[in-house]
């Protein structure tokens, strides 16, 4: 398939619902894996609604926010783009075609689940979505490549939270805080 | 139904940072108190979930269908979504209206090496459903690498995972 289209010139705003809604549908569409790095490509790449900054902004934001993430990244941009309407049209473009695939998918597997390819196919395709997120991350964090003290709270967030799995009610607020504190310093 | 609803709004205003948060609260929830699957099933909605296209969130609704259909997949997924979703709302317009603020700018600049470290950990978890191994390894960095340095369309990624997956896991 065709790669990102590299058009020119600052991002701009959606022209209306109607696109706002067939961008989150293409990105609830294709989001094998993992939305967020749908979410990137669609947002940042294809239609250029948001500079790269603005994405890890709005994403650092939807993060701190309970719920889903990219769910409530709809919410916000929505609203900040149309208002109420905005909210409710980019949550539904989002939503809408992925809740009756995985039922679709749920009454299909009840049939296949006892094919061992069909179970390693699956895990292949889940074990690279992580990897995609991973890549994802590689993006956004390129601005911070110069920054020893943001690096270093990038690694220990990983190992606390993906390695150590110590619970995010724990992890958040002392990174936050160690976070701030190294912003607050320049550091970060 | 109404049960359905408040136990998924409870656990979506838990899930702090995203859905992975709160897996573990849900199957308390789910599997032990309520009963409305088994723990068996539970995985299986999980890795569905995992497998189709869209939020991971999706896992609400697969509970929601086991318990009373399609209407239940839909009282579910609202119940998890809509007080996430007023409380995105609010906290949203604040966050617009003090975009000029110097602590908003201070915010966002400590906020942004924690939120890559926690999507970085989320891909890890995703990636290593059973534990580090080198055929997980392979496939994740691949992945990783094969979207940071070309501008491939991740479905070609995905797809070359799912015969990468074929390949390693048969």
């Amino acid at each position: 398939m065709n790669p990102a289209p590299p058009s020119p010139g600052p991002p701009r705003p959606p022209a209306g619902l109607a696109d706002l809604f067939l961008g989150f549908l293409s990105i609830g569409a294709r989001a094998f894996g993992g939305v967020l790095p749908w979410a990137h490509r669609v947002l940042v790449e294809e239609r250029r609604w948001l500079a790269p900054e603005d994405f890890s902004e709005v994403l650092a934001l939807c993060q701190f926010l309970p719920g889903p993430n990219i769910a409530n990244m709809s919410v916000v941009l929505g609203r900040r783009w149309f208002g109420f309407p905005g909210a409710v049209i980019g949550f539904l473009g989002l939503m809408a075609l992925p809740f009756f695939w995985v039922l679709a998918l749920a009454m299909l597997y009840a049939d296949w689940s006892a094919q061992p390819s069909v179970r390693a196919v699956i895990a292949g395709v889940g074990i690279a979505g992580g990897g995609l997120i991973i890549g994802t991350a590689l993006k956004l964090g390129r601005p911070l490549a110069r920054k020893p003290a943001a690096a270093a709270i990038v690694a220990a967030c990983f190992i606390a939270v993906g390695l150590l799995r110590v619970p995010l009610l724990i992890v958040l607020p002392v990174a936050v805080l160690l976070a701030l504190a190294a912003a607050r310093r320049g550091l970060a | 139904m109404l049960e359905l609803f408040l136990h998924f709004a409870l656990l979506s205003l838990l899930a702090v940072g995203g859905i992975s948060t709160v897996m573990p609260e849900m199957h308390r929830v789910v599997v032990e108190t309520e009963g409305w699957v088994s723990g068996a099933e539970f995985t299986q909605l999980f890795a569905l979930s995992q497998a189709a296209p869209g939020p991971n969130v999706l896992i609400v609704s697969l509970i929601g269908w086991k318990v009373a259909g399609i209407t239940g997949a839909l009282v579910a997924l609202a119940g998890f979504c809509l007080p996430a979703a007023a409380l995105a709302w609010s906290v949203g317009g604040l966050w617009e209206r003090f975009r000029d603020a110097p602590w908003r700018a201070l915010v966002q600049r400590a906020l942004l090496p924690v939120t890559i470290g926690l999507v970085c950990a989320g891909g890890y978890v995703l990636a290593t459903p059973e534990g580090l191994g080198w055929r997980n390894a392979l496939i994740a960095c691949a992945s990783a690498g094969a979207l940071h340095a070309t501008r491939l369309n991740p479905l070609w990624i995905l797809a070359a995972g799912g015969v990468a997956g074929w390949l390693l896991f048969t």
